[in-house]
């Protein structure tokens, strides 16, 4: 039969498939190592387009937000915050924790897409999607999350810095499902920034994004975090920027640090926007980025 | 509770539907429910340009389970088009363009529809295509429509296929030659605007049902179901009379659902199954693919100023890539003709306006859009010459704008207009001044901009305008018209009128939905100046009406006519001070015999002055813009602050209404301006959703919004007032074009004005300037 | 593959077999026949499907009906009471808040999930929580309007 993606439906896929809710990991796990093809089931905010046109044709979506601990936040100020891989993005919105300890988590996610789009999906599927551009990836960059995962195989970690791999690929092998995120707890002052210009003002057809965090120890600012959007084949750190900030950081390290993060950016061209420009408004976006979170950090009391 | 005469007209009125479209009653035309019996529709469309084509598998697919018709155009060759038939129903074995009807199929669900239409193979050879303007017009491109000569309609336009000049309208007066040769200053510059899309939220369809041999009935949203009633009904060979529309709720329009596009395939597929009803919905993959675009302009303007500043002569260009269909865009073509030099009394004109063949969607016109395009060349290019000469560009407006009086067309006087208030109105508005420049902050700097406009309001030759009410004991008083509302407020305006006229409550005044089978099977509505043609049917309908029912209770009382009135739903006898219900009228009668039945009709039928083009001219309808930008100089990152928008609406009959459509046309503007572009790969769209082709949202919205409303009577208007809807946001653009200018000392001449223009402009700038030093 | 759900609708429960592919758009417009919510896109981005799910505004185009499963629904058709017109309804009625009327029943959803928990929004909080909503007649600015009025007339 061939396809005409171009019939996609009102409220028809053009193919079927069974919906499945396992009960257990393990369960879970079965339909993953069986023959049919399988797509986990988060929020569907992509996945369910990507079925409509045609670009995926599970024979099996598994439903795994309903799993034991998926949607169980807990924060505990040593240990930091555990958030389940079902928990929604409006959750980073509204919890009370977030707002106090992982302020950029909260700002960066009160910006992303709408309110409908935030109660449907998930943290565990939106890491997962891997783009170039997704938002979230940026504070969770920052706060150095680590993704939890299980398979059939056991547990294993992925820090968040060496999970995406590039172009929509990430570092989960098929069998894999994301249990859940963790953040470790970060000093009372820490400050962090999320600059971002997309042609449309609520957030779509980004030209390029960053988010800039680092904390206060004495008069030093330290453990400076860099994440960019929409330049590279994925969101990325660069740790050498980064280094390049340590300290109190001069006018001339600032720009060193910008210089570092240009030459290590390959942005591709957009219908919108051409890869130079993104390149200029990346740099635009981070100086201010790093330059308010200076200003924050030092104005804060010691 | 009863109105009073004096709190209808003029005074704050919801939207008749209002109440249904908030509840989720069914009201649209996918709302409609029919049972098991409904069929379902589904169109395959080309995914090519320009291509030869061949379909495999077409009498498995036709056999598939569940299928009741099929239909490709081998099956049925039929042509398309309101004027000139330029459209198939169907391609037979050459693919215009990519989103162009192969086959349709109705069957017992949507799956199964699909499933068949999955089943036919296209194989296509591509041919070569011709995308853009440029391309369609060089010397040795193929043409589109070879054989448009032979088309029904081809003797109603100017056209030269072979080097695919779909249709011309010229204008002139004076020299302009000279003009130019003499004028102290003279300016030429070239401008573009993209194609857009309609994009209503609802998008096309609608369920047919054939009924009994010849007959189909058609509940559809439809703008215009007089003129689609015509054109099916012609391409299928049938008699307009067997063909009926019935209107739905309209979700949305803006000049997307007047023209056929995908209706014709839905009566089609209706008449080929036994009376069982076909509903067609498209998704919006294919509202985007496969209906129509708005052309994408280029203009090439000059103009000339002399010494005392005023505009000598303008010579304009207006080119429109059309797609393979000129039909939808024949009659705006003579509107940008008449628009075409800005709202200016310039001596000497030279406007020449060419639709442009090429192998991309039919285009069609879309709210007002067309003169808005006119006006980001024409209200920029002012601004320019304004620069040029060191006058002040309000200062430069007001010298030159046309007046009441002027007489710039042989067969029409500008009439009494608000012009000037709408400029002056929207400039203090956001506080426009003569001279300050830019305002920066940072890397961020602001600049205010101003624009006018005028849009001609053509009555369409041929078209008549009627309106029937019908007063009784069962139904009060219902009322039938043949426009349509889309949500502008035409059916709150009827309530208005008769209720003013009648005086009665408003609670007991019905619009019923248009419905053709109301007419005469040749009845031609108007659909573009509704306010005012089904304005004068209405008072005339009301006036007999009100005749009527004085003349039965004159008779009752023995009373003479001139002695009674209507007041407050009651007749009144000013002589003997009695007094008597018309409800209890309409139920009771004189107590003897059936009770009364009124009904009164008035028709409204334009007189074209001559067969020329201006000859159909009625008015103009006038606004202003002003606009506040902020603007990052490095990142080229676009806010609007605040913008302005007023127009003259002769007389204000729902203040709110209309100024709920100015703030329409406010977001419109920006979303049009700064997001919307249809682009193309080899012909066929790239931008097949809200994510590709972005509409503004209320994170886009102008910080301030200013409508103005500015009332001018329009003599012959009802009430003394002037259609808006279609107008209002002819301005806009250019007043943010001006803005970005004076915050940022660029000119952007192509739209929309995305960040990434803004950015090279002031890379361009920069480099300039160092250069300089 | 077929599941027998149930939820409540506007309050009322109802007990459906769905197929695994619908969504809950499909569901709730042909098998209840609540034509409150349209569609208008498909892939999430214009919000005309809007209902609130377990109190939470989502795109019903976007939600499979088996995910519906033991959750409580409203729709639009679920805001008025015994034929009272809700607030919000009477509000966009009175200040323009709908023109063609299709992204309506949407708005009107996303305005609902806005005041259960903030009872009187500013009007950034308003422009936030329609951000997902498209009109393409444009009439944001007096859905807004309508929005702020009605908060303060439920005091």
């Amino acid at each position: 039969m061939t396809r005409h993606a171009f019939i996609s439906m009102e409220t028809v896929f053009l193919k079927s498939f069974q919906y499945i809710r396992p009960e257990s990991l393990e369960e879970a796990g079965r339909f993953l190592a069986g023959d049919a093809p399988v797509k986990l089931l988060g929020g569907g905010n992509t996945l369910l387009l990507r079925i409509q046109s045609g670009e995926e044709e599970p024979a099996i979506l598994l439903d795994v937000k309903h799993l034991p601990g998926f949607k169980d936040v807990r924060y505990h100020h040593n240990q930091g915050l555990k958030l389940g891989a079902a928990v929604n993005l409006q959750h980073l919105v509204m919890g009370l924790e977030i707002r106090r300890h992982y302020a950029l988590l909260h700002q960066t996610a009160q910006k992303l897409a709408s309110p409908q789009v935030r109660n449907r999906a998930t943290i565990g599927g939106t890491l997962a999607w891997a783009s170039p551009v997704s938002e979230l990836a940026a504070p969770m960059l920052c706060y150095d999350a680590v993704c939890h995962v299980w398979s059939s195989r056991g547990l294993r970690e992925i820090p968040l810095s060496e999970f995406y791999l590039g172009d929509f690929q990430t570092a989960l092998a098929g069998d894999e499902i994301i249990t859940h995120v963790h953040l470790p707890a970060f000093p009372n002052r820490t400050y962090g920034v999320y600059r971002r210009q997309t042609v449309r003002h609520d957030g779509r057809r980004m030209i390029a994004a960053a988010a800039v965090l680092a904390y206060r120890r004495q008069q030093a600012l330290t453990h400076w975090r860099i994440a960019v959007l929409g330049v590279d084949d994925r969101p990325k750190r660069i740790p050498e920027a980064e280094a390049a900030l340590e300290g109190a950081p001069t006018e001339e390290e600032v720009d060193r640090a910008l210089h570092i993060v240009q030459e290590q950016i390959h942005p591709v061209d957009a219908d919108y926007a051409r890869a130079d420009y993104r390149r200029a408004s990346l740099n635009v976006l981070l100086r201010q980025a790093i330059l308010d979170v200076i200003q924050q950090l030092q104005s804060m009391r010691s | 509770m009863v109105m009073r005469k004096t709190h209808v007209i003029g005074k704050p009125f919801p939207l008749v539907e209002a109440q249904k479209k908030l509840t989720g009653v069914s009201c649209y035309a996918g709302d409609e429910r029919f049972g098991p019996e409904l069929l379902h529709a589904r169109i395959l469309f080309s995914e090519r340009g320009h291509a030869r084509f061949r379909l495999r598998g077409v009498e498995a697919a036709r056999k598939q389970e569940g299928v009741a018709a099929l239909l490709t155009g081998r099956d049925l060759h039929t042509r398309l088009g309101a004027v000139i038939e330029d459209r198939e129903l169907l391609a037979v074995d050459e693919v215009k363009y990519a989103g162009q009807p192969l086959a349709v199929v109705a069957a017992e669900s949507t799956e199964a529809a699909m499933q068949a239409l999955a089943m036919i193979q296209i194989e296509y050879e591509r041919l070569p295509g011709v995308y853009d303007i440029e391309s369609a017009l060089a010397p040795n491109a193929p043409p589109v429509h070879p054989h448009m000569a032979s088309y029904r309609g081809f003797d109603q336009v100017q056209a030269e296929p072979e080097r695919n000049l779909a249709h011309q309208v010229a204008f002139q007066r004076g020299d302009v030659e000279k003009a130019l040769a003499s004028a102290a200053f003279v300016l030429d510059h070239t401008y573009t605007a993209a194609p857009l899309q309609h994009a209503p939220m609802e998008t096309h369809g609608g369920v047919a049902q054939r009924q009994g041999k010849g007959g189909l009935i058609m509940w559809m949203h439809t703008q215009a179901p007089f003129l689609q009633r015509e054109v099916i009904a012609r391409a299928l060979h049938m008699d307009p009379k067997d063909l009926r529309i019935i209107t739905q709720c309209v979700g949305g329009s803006f000049g997307s659902k007047v023209f056929v596009s995908v209706e014709g395939l839905l009566a089609a597929i209706a008449r080929e199954v036994d009376n069982r009803p076909v509903r067609l919905h498209l998704t919006r993959e294919e509202e985007f693919r496969a209906v129509f675009m708005t052309p994408a302009m280029r203009a090439r303007v000059t103009m000339g100023l002399d010494d005392q500043g005023h505009i000598v002569a303008i010579r304009a260009i207006y080119d429109w890539n059309v797609g393979a269909s000129v039909d939808a865009f024949l009659m705006e073509m003579q509107r940008i003709a008449l628009a075409g030099a800005g709202p200016y009394a310039i001596p000497n004109a030279d406007i020449q306006v060419n639709a442009i063949y090429t192998h991309l969607l039919p285009a069609a016109p879309m709210r007002g859009l067309s003169i808005a395009q006119v006006h980001w060349a024409v209200e920029q290019h002012v601004d320019e010459l304004a620069e040029m000469a060191g006058v002040s560009p309000l200062a430069l407006r007001q010298r030159n704008l046309v007046k009441g009086g002027d007489q710039l067309f042989p067969n029409f006087v500008m009439h009494a207009n608000g012009l000037e208030s709408c400029v002056l109105e929207t400039a203090r508005a956001i506080d426009w001044q003569p001279d300050h420049q830019r305002e920066a902050s940072g890397a961020v700097a602001s600049g205010k901009g101003l624009a006018m406009g005028w849009s001609p309001i053509l009555v369409s030759p041929h078209c008549k305008s009627r309106a029937i009410i019908q007063c009784d004991g069962e139904n009060l008083c219902t009322v039938i018209v043949d426009g349509v509302d889309v949500g502008q407020g035409y059916y709150a305006f009827i309530t208005q009128l008769i209720s003013f006229e009648l005086n009665f409550p408003i609670e007991w005044i019905t619009v019923q939905p248009t419905d053709t089978g109301n007419y005469d099977s040749d009845w031609r509505a108007i659909y573009n100046n509704l306010l005012w043609s089904t304005g004068r049917a209405l008072l005339q309908a009301t006036a007999e009406l009100k005749r009527q029912i004085l003349s039965y209770v004159s008779e009752m009382w023995e009373e003479p006519m001139t002695n009674l009135d209507i007041v407050e739903g009651e007749v009144i006898s000013y002589a003997t001070k009695r007094r008597l219900s018309v409800l209890t009228l309409l139920q009771e009668g004189t107590g003897e015999g059936a009770p009364p039945v009124f009904r009164a009709a008035g028709v409204y039928e334009p007189e074209v002055k001559a067969e020329s083009l201006d000859g159909a001219l009625q008015s103009f309808a006038t606004t202003g813009y002003a606009a506040e930008v902020a603007v990052n100089l490095e990142t080229g990152d676009l806010t609007v602050l605040q913008l302005a928008g007023a127009a003259d609406v002769g007389h204000a009959i729902n203040p709110e209404g209309v100024k709920a459509q100015l703030k329409g046309g406010i977001i419109q503007g920006v979303s049009q301006t700064l997001l919307e572009e249809m682009r193309f790969k080899d012909g066929a769209p790239v931008t097949i959703d809200f994510m590709s082709y972005p509409i503004a949202t209320t994170a886009d919205m102008p910080q301030q919004i200013h409508p103005i409303v500015v009332e001018i009577p329009q003599s012959t208007g009802p009430y003394g007032a002037r259609d808006l809807s279609n107008h209002v946001l002819v301005g806009a653009s250019a007043a943010i074009g001006n803005a970005v200018y004076r915050a940022t000392g660029v000119r952007i001449r192509e739209l929309p004005i995305t960040p990434q223009r803004i950015y090279d402009a002031l890379q361009t700038q920069a480099k300039t300037v160092e250069g300089n030093c | 593959m077929k599941h027998d759900i149930t939820f409540t609708i506007n309050g009322e429960s109802v007990h459906l077999t769905v197929l695994s592919h619908q969504t809950l758009l499909e569901v709730i417009r042909n098998d209840l026949g609540l034509t409150g919510p349209k569609y208008g896109c498909s892939t999430g981005e214009c919000g005309a499907c809007s209902v609130l799910l377990d109190g939470e505004v989502v795109n019903s185009c976007l939600v499979l009906a088996p995910e519906a499963d033991g959750a409580e629904i409203m729709t639009v058709e679920g805001l008025s009471e015994d034929d009272e017109l809700h607030p919000l309804q009477k509000s966009f009625i009175d200040h323009h808040g709908v023109q063609c009327g299709y992204c309506a029943p949407g708005m009107l959803i996303s305005a609902k999930a806005l005041l259960s928990r903030t009872s009187r929004p500013h009007e950034e909080e308003i422009r936030e929580a329609l951000v997902g909503n498209l009109c393409r007649c444009g009439a944001y600015a007096d859905i807004i309007k309508s929005i702020q009025v009605a908060s303060r007339a439920r005091r």
